[in-house]
Order: structure tokens, then sequence, then C-alpha cells
């Protein structure tokens, strides 16, 4: 018992030390180069190291060049056992604002071991709540929307994308 | 107490090499891995801003108070037909205007819009080889200069306005579709076309009768390939298009159509 606990705790300093010296700015440009093959870019951010977590600052993302998004705080902990996403205050282009309130505060992407088939997605924004999972194995997304009133009074189109659920919530289905 | 501190020293070593192997494992990561980020690389467009002459902006480029002033100023100083010279004409019968000038100062011209007056003559209308003044309920025609020669009138010309090439737009149309973009793809349907991996226009695939977009002349089939002078070679050229579509008064599409070039030009009103 006594080694199997000393095997764990060598375990989680070997990975907290491999955090701690992980190339993180490094990793990150190399995410960016892959996001470029699919016509994502990130531009104009301030990357730092955190130690443990990697920070960025006013990000402005653009698909297929098109500014579509304005991002004030993005933290990115990857522990391999537990990585999470968390991005802060996103403004979303005036391209989408006749479709979706521009404003987001907050949107955490998760992966840890304890949930393994599935990456989750949790956002609050002006358009309401959204709960979501990605199923790896099943390659399908299934989110759950909440929308704020905004969202219903003025952008009832954006919701015919969401089959309506009996408790008065929008489910979204889609496979990859 | 020996065996206390070895223990203490074996697992200070343990840690000592797990650091280490972090460390070397980082460092082997660090090697194969960029050391810079992705930079936004704009496309630019090296061509022209499209700018096209029409009744309108060259009246707002000249000054509408100068020509009102200069045609006042003249007005006093009651001068003859015969004394002016037509040098130039722009428009249709109802809009346009023409640049005119005195025989005795034929360099000093002046823009005359439809309706307005010069030297006390009332500029009625625009014929095809001249203008048509008014003055004490007599009718006047001022005919441009070197009627005779065809290509020397057309070079004076800037150009004359064929009306049916022109299609108007009416700004609320635009506010309509931008308050309700759905409609837009329930109007008409337009995807990319590429040639390899890069975009070359944008194909019409689909226009629904009797709609707005029905009436803008565009049919199934037309590539759009260039819009004010900017080729549509991206996403990015088209949506800048789109989100700019309020602030412009002129629209030039050019479309290719049975692979023949076609221009199609909008006045937003």
């Amino acid at each position: 018992m006594v080694k199997i606990v000393r095997f764990f705790a060598y375990m989680l300093f070997f990975i907290v030390a491999l955090m701690y010296f992980m190339p993180k700015e490094s990793i990150y440009f190399f995410a960016e180069k892959q996001l470029q093959k699919y016509h994502v870019v990130i531009a104009h951010e301030s990357v730092k190291d955190k130690g443990l977590s990697l920070e960025l600052r006013h990000l402005d993302v653009y698909v297929e060049s098109i500014q579509s998004a304005k991002i004030g705080e993005v933290d990115i902990s990857l522990f391999g056992v537990y990585n999470e996403v968390k991005a802060h205050n996103i403004e979303l282009s005036t391209a989408v604002a006749l479709m979706l309130p521009t404003k987001i505060e907050s949107l955490t992407i998760k992966y840890s071991i304890l949930n393994p088939l599935n990456v989750t997605l949790n956002a609050v924004g002006a358009f309401g709540t959204l709960h979501g999972e990605a199923n790896i194995k099943e390659r399908k997304i299934t989110a759950e929307l909440k929308p704020s009133s905004l969202m219903q009074r003025k952008y009832r189109s954006a919701l015919y994308n969401f089959k309506k659920q009996a408790n008065g919530e929008y489910e979204y289905v889609q496979s990859f | 107490m020996s065996k206390v501190s070895n223990s203490y020293l074996s697992i200070f070593v343990k840690l000592l090499v797990l650091l280490a192997l972090a460390k070397s494992i980082a460092l082997a990561l660090w090697w194969f891995l960029p050391d810079d980020g992705v930079s936004l690389k704009e496309n630019v467009n090296f061509n022209p801003p499209y700018h096209r002459v029409t009744f309108k902006n060259m009246l707002s480029n000249v000054g509408t108070s100068n020509a009102v002033t200069n045609s006042q100023a003249l007005q006093e100083s009651s001068i003859g037909i015969t004394n002016m010279i037509l040098k130039g004409l722009y428009g249709n019968k109802t809009k346009g205007f023409i640049i005119v000038a005195l025989k005795s100062s034929p360099q000093k011209t002046s823009l005359v819009a439809v309706g307005e007056n010069y030297s006390g003559y009332k500029l009625k209308s625009i014929l095809k080889g001249g203008a048509l003044f008014t003055k004490g309920g007599k009718e006047f025609v001022l005919k441009i200069k070197n009627q005779k020669s065809r290509t020397n009138v057309h070079s004076s010309i800037m150009r004359v306005q064929e009306s049916e090439g022109v299609h108007d737009v009416s700004r609320q149309d635009i506010r309509y579709y931008e308050k309700n973009p759905d409609q837009i793809w329930k109007d008409i349907s337009i995807m990319e076309r590429k040639n390899g991996n890069k975009i070359n226009g944008f194909r019409v695939t689909r226009v629904r009768r009797g709609s707005k977009m029905d009436s803008l002349g565009l049919k199934r089939g037309d590539v759009i390939i260039r819009a004010n002078n900017v080729d549509l070679n991206s996403y990015k050229a088209a949506f800048d298009l789109y989100k700019d579509i309020n602030k412009i008064d002129t629209l030039q599409l050019v479309v290719l159509r049975n692979n023949e070039e076609k221009e199609l030009v909008y006045e937003i009103h």
C-alpha cells in the first residue's frame, strides 16, 4: 500500500515537474500552426508562461481571414489527467450580431481522465447558458441551451437549430 | 539515524532524477516545436478603388455652392447662348450635368446640373449631342463642341450613361436583408468557385423568382468575380463587401456569364 501511494506521489511530482518545464509557449505556437490549416488564425495576442498554465490575453480570432471574435483572456492548463481551457470576455464579430448576441462572458472546455470519453464545454453569455459534451468515441456533440430572454426575443431564428425540450431548454445534437 | 537520512537521500535522488527526466523531455519537445506563432497576413487589394463618375458624386466633388455662385455671377452679366461652349455632358434626359464654359474664357469651366441656371439659362435636359436650356419661356439648344467629330465628342464627354445598364437599388431593401439575413439565403444561393484550393469567384446557384434578388439582374450560373474593383478571391473579400454595403452608393459587379465578363452596376439610393 505504501509502495502504491509512493508511486502515485512520484507520478504526481513527475507530472507537475513536466508541466512546469514544458515549453508551453512553443506548444501553443504549434497549436496555432495546426489551426491555421483550418484557416483559423489567432493574432495580436500576448502569451505568458505562468509556470503550470499558459495565459493568453487580447486575442483576435480570424476565420478565413475574417475577424470573428475578440477574446480578452484565455487560461490553458494541461496536466494530462486534467486539462482545462478557460476563456473570458469574448466578443463575437459584428458579422454574427444579427444571428447571435455577441457577448460571451466565459467559456470553459474541460477534459478529465475521470470522464475519458467526453470533452465538456460550458458557456455563459448574453445568449444564456450552454452545457455541451463531445463524445470522442461516438463522434457526437450534444448541447443543452438555456436561452436568455434576449435570445428568445431577438434571436429566435438561431434557436431553429436546436430542438425544444419539455423543460424549456433547447437541445442540439450533431455528429462530427 | 543513518537509515533515516539514507531514506531521505534516496527520495531526494529519485525526485532529482524525475526532475531531470521531466526537463529532458521538455527540452526534447522544445527542440521540435516552433519558436514563433502565426501572424495574420492580410491580402492587399492592389487594384485602384472603384470610383464611378456619377451625377451625384461629381456634384459633391466639385462643390455645388461654387457652381451656384458662378452661375449667379454670370447670370448678372446677361450672356447669350451663342457665347457658351458645351464641353461635356453626362446623364440622361432627367438627370445629369454638363460642363460648360464661356467663349471669352474657355478654360474656366462650370458644372451645371439639370434644373440649375447658368448665365440666366436654365438647363432643362440633356440631349444626345447637346443640352436643352430654357429662358423666358423659350428653348435653346447648345450643341457640344466639335460635334462633327464623334471621337472628339466622346473624349470630351466623360461617359454618357446608358441607364438600362444600371440598376437602382433601394437602401430600404438593403436594410431589410440586413435585418433578415435568413431571407438572403431564401432568395439567392451563392457558393464559392474554386480552382484547386483557391477561390476565384462566387457562383450564383439559385435565384428565387419574383424576389428582390431576382430584380438585380443576377442569373443562375453567373460567377461574381469582382466587386468595386476588388477581386472576390476569398471569403474575406466577400465579407468586407457585405460589411460595407451600407456605406457605399454604387456597387459594380463583374460577373462571368457564358464565359464572358459582364458588368452590372447598382446605384443605391
